[in-house]
């Protein structure tokens, strides 16, 4: 009996390939950002390798630790934090781009003497040549957003 | 790993055109020069002597440096330029021009493509 939600683990899947995810739907657009999420668990839960989930132009928002949902709404910052914390993913956000959407993490509000930080936990402030890197070592790059 | 990059956003209003030619100028510093097609208001990107809003970088400065990062395949949509009534040799860049019905071909031919 197969059922699509079993989850096969990384080692029996001898076709796994290495992925890296782009996300570049802001907090404007959940339809796309929530397919960006629902993507990358079923590439996970076949037994597929995330290198990397890269946050950049809107897709920044999401790594705010700051933002608030409705109650009867999905809080998609949360799900991405429990994805990174189920499979050690790498969530990368473009450090350019956080700045001038004002998410900061610790050394950055240090650096810049901002007196507060809202990077969320699990999100991470990187380079744009994290992305560069990923994409070399990706099978596939799959990007939402635009 | 090649990759083809494809602008369609004007080189103003947003940060759109920077952003994809920031990641283009980076893949390229670890020496994955990406191909590069412009369409839509994106070949706008391409005309040259263009003054840029106080508010933005300066976008014919970016396009004039892909030359220095090896940078080199520059497509253009024939159908985009019509559509702007731009001749091909008003542009900053020499570039390659492909009809519509062939840009699918052409993203075949990369192991990635993205679209900004």
């Amino acid at each position: 009996m197969s059922d699509l939600n079993t989850l096969v683990p990384p080692s029996l899947n001898e076709a796994a390939l290495t992925y890296t995810i782009v996300v570049r739907c802001g907090a404007d657009q959940q339809s796309q950002a929530l397919s960006a999420f629902r993507f990358t668990q079923q590439v996970l839960s076949q037994g597929h390798r995330v290198l990397r989930v890269f946050f950049y132009q809107q897709g920044v928002h999401w790594s705010s630790g700051f933002r608030v949902m409705p109650q009867d709404e999905l809080n998609i910052t949360a799900l991405w934090q429990q994805l990174s914390l189920d499979y050690g993913i790498e969530l990368g956000v473009c450090i350019a781009a956080a700045l001038q959407s004002g998410i900061v993490d610790p050394q950055e509000s240090i650096r810049y003497e901002l007196g507060g930080e809202n990077l969320a936990s699990q999100f991470m402030l990187v380079g744009l040549g994290q992305l560069a890197a990923a994409s070399v070592e990706s099978d596939r790059l799959v990007s939402f957003g635009g | 790993m090649s990759c083809l990059i494809t602008l369609s956003h004007a080189p103003y209003g947003s940060q759109d055109a920077k952003e994809a030619l920031d990641v283009a100028l980076v893949l390229a510093a670890f020496e994955q020069q990406p191909a590069l097609l412009f369409i839509d208001e994106g070949i706008l990107q391409l005309l040259p002597n263009s003054q840029s809003p106080s508010s933005h970088k300066h976008i014919g400065k970016i396009i004039s440096a892909l030359e220095m990062y090896e940078i080199n395949e520059l497509w253009v949509e024939q159908e985009s330029l019509d559509y702007f009534g731009i001749m091909v040799d008003e542009l900053s860049q020499p570039v390659k021009v492909i009809n519509r019905a062939q840009v699918s071909q052409l993203c075949a031919q990369y192991h990635q493509h993205l679209v900004f």
